[in-house]
């Protein structure tokens, strides 16, 4: 099994690797976005198994893409400098929201960060002398990584694929640790995790940060390689949509967020922009939750269950020692 | 004569001024109800200290009181000589108090063995630079005192099991343990043999007894009353958020105002 999933990885991988040599530009450009979003839905994880509802992922984003195009524009910053500027602003931005509203529970935490996707919609179309408000801001340079620019799309493609990669990588490895653990244990029983000692704000505000700085870096691509950015895309559908890739992909694992979003974004190419998003969004929410409360990821143990019998996928109860 | 043994014991403790938790006039209200009315408790270093009364009578209340998830309405709280009132729960276990919970509360999509590491929390030496650059999910010293842990509470074999999986009196003693790993002074046990039977309770409770000569104190609420007057030194009694008696098994257990209490509010409580 284990050997199994391994070799499906590497040649997803290799197939990857391949993509703008084997398909166009199209495929390059798509794939691109994927990752974006990928990022973004992984990045919500960690706030969300604390059991915080962020409904405002979106905002960080926005203001990662804001910043990192502003700085390399105006300012000639290489893409590697702008991009850790603009997450890193987005994790301060996150503390700053974070901090007071962390506090509150559940469905209130939600509506601060719903609230925050219009304050910075807003912003970025009020701010006009900075932002160009709802003309735009255009004439975003190519990313210029390491005193190289990338030109071609198939490079921008490589980028984006190595910051997925990266951002996947450190997740995961936080996850799976210790810390993942108390990021657990917060979402189960957070009464619980205090009477052990875990300061439960600090560890909720430092997962919701850490979420805002990898939507930073997803905004930070996205602006240097669609090199337009307006204010109303980075609202309230898209930060649904990102919370759509978890639920879909399924909540119960890591792969959940990364398998929702690629499914996702893939299966709704052909309506992006369009009426037919939000509904395809919504139907693909509607079926998950009555068919498929696990997500995605849980259809292949499903689907084992269907054609071996119950039996075979049943855990046995503990013996009573 | 044991008796006599183990008040003369407690009372030098008290002259000696081991206090390690005391109590002055602590006050809780909810709206117009004092769940907690200017109770002044004391538990001397060792000991082991029975808090009983019948159902309402303010028990749990206390509990959220003394591990910081509530804010008393007035008193003071201190814990081994310092001021612990205004503190927030993760400050409070910080400092060796420990409480556990009256329903079964457990992390209960987590093996035995990561509810215990949980329970390590304050004890691990964890960074964000050994999350990322270690190979190992968890240090192995970390996962060795966990199994120290299970196995000490006779769980040993329950460790690669969910929580939700394990029978209801392992779920249980895994409280327990989990709270044991945090390394208390005080440990708050809030009815651990609840829903037991005659068996399990006797263990549960003899590991009470081992816990506190491995020197913890320990204060626990109970209404299984063979359990309490068995482990208990001593017991003070709860009643409408008051202190209704103080004293040992014997004296409480023939103490009038105990009685009545306990047939006010019906004998099925006090058996258990
Ligand atoms: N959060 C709360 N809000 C309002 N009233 C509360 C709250 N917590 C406890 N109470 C009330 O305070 C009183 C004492 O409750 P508490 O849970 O401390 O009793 P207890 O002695 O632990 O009882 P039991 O033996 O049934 O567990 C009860 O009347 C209860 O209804
Ligand atoms: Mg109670």
């Amino acid at each position: 099994m284990r050997r199994l999933r391994v070799g499906v990885l590497i040649v997803l991988g290799l197939l990857l690797l391949l993509v703008p040599q084997l398909g166009g530009d199209y495929y390059v450009h798509v794939f691109a976005l994927v990752f974006t979003n990928v990022i973004l839905a992984a990045s919500l994880r960690p706030s969300l198994t604390c059991g915080q509802l962020n409904i405002g992922h979106s905002a960080f984003m926005s203001v990662g893409a804001y910043a990192s195009a502003l700085l390399a524009k105006n300012l000639a910053v290489p893409f590697e400098v702008s991009m850790l500027c603009g997450a890193l602003l987005a994790a301060v931005v996150g503390l700053a929201i974070g901090y007071p509203s962390l506090r509150l529970r559940g469905v209130y935490f939600a509506m601060v960060t719903v609230a925050f996707v219009e304050v910075i919609r807003l912003i970025a179309q009020l701010w006009v002398p900075l932002t160009r408000g709802m003309s735009g801001l255009s004439g975003i340079p190519k990313p210029n990584l390491l005193g190289v620019t990338l030109a071609t799309k198939a490079s921008q493609y490589y980028l984006a694929l190595f910051l997925m990669l990266l951002t996947l990588l450190i997740l995961w490895k936080l996850e799976s640790s210790r810390l993942g653990l108390i990021w657990k244990s917060i979402g189960m029983a957070d009464n619980l995790a205090q009477s052990l000692g875990v300061n439960i704000a600090n560890h909720k505000l430092l997962a919701f940060m850490l979420g805002c700085f990898f939507a930073g870096v997803a905004g930070a691509f996205y602006a240097h390689f669609i090199r337009f950015l307006f204010p109303p895309e980075f609202g309230f559908l898209m930060a649904t949509n990102i919370l759509v890739y978890n639920y879909v992909g399924g909540r119960g694992h890591f792969a959940g967020p990364i398998v929702g979003a690629a499914f996702l974004s893939l299966l709704s190419e052909p309506f992006r922009g369009s009426a037919y998003e939000t509904i395809f969004f919504s139907i693909a929410m509607l079926l998950t939750i009555l068919f498929l409360p696990g997500g995605l990821i849980t259809l292949p143990g499903k689907l084992a269950e269907l054609r071996w019998g119950k039996s075979a996928s049943a855990h046995s109860p503990s013996p009573a020692a | 004569m044991g008796e006599e043994r183990i008040r003369s014991q407690s009372e030098s403790r008290r002259v000696s001024s081991a206090l390690l938790l005391e109590t002055h006039g602590l006050t809780r209200h909810f709206g117009g109800l004092a769940a907690v009315n200017r109770v002044d408790l004391r538990v001397a270093e060792g000991e082991i200290v029975g808090l009983i009364g019948p159902n309402g009578a303010g028990k749990t209340t206390c509990f959220n009181l003394l591990s910081g998830f509530i804010r008393p309405t007035a008193g003071t709280i201190r814990f081994d000589g310092e001021d612990i009132t205004r503190l927030r729960p993760h400050q409070v276990v910080k400092r060796g108090l420990v409480r556990t919970f009256q329903l079964t509360t457990l992390f209960q999509e987590l093996t035995g063995l990561e509810n215990v590491l949980l329970g390590l929390h304050l004890h691990s030496r964890r960074s964000l630079g050994r999350a990322l650059f270690s190979r190992r999910r968890f240090p192995p010293d970390e996962v060795a005192r966990s199994r120290e842990v299970l196995e000490f509470t006779g769980l040993a074999s329950q460790a690669d099991q969910l929580a939700r999986n394990l029978p209801h009196g392992h779920q249980r003693v895994l409280g327990i343990a989990m709270a044991l790993a945090a390394r208390p002074r005080l440990l708050l046990l809030d009815e651990p043999v609840t829903g037991m039977n005659l068996d399990e309770s006797g263990r549960v409770m003899a590991l009470v007894k081992t816990i506190r000569d491995r020197g913890v104190t320990v204060l626990l609420v109970e209404h299984n009353m063979k359990a309490v007057m068995g482990t208990c030194e001593r017991i003070v009694v709860l009643n409408f958020g008051q202190t209704l008696a103080e004293g040992s098994p014997a004296e409480v257990s023939t103490n009038a105002k105990v009685i009545e209490a306990y047939l006010g509010a019906g004998l099925a409580h006090a058996r258990g």
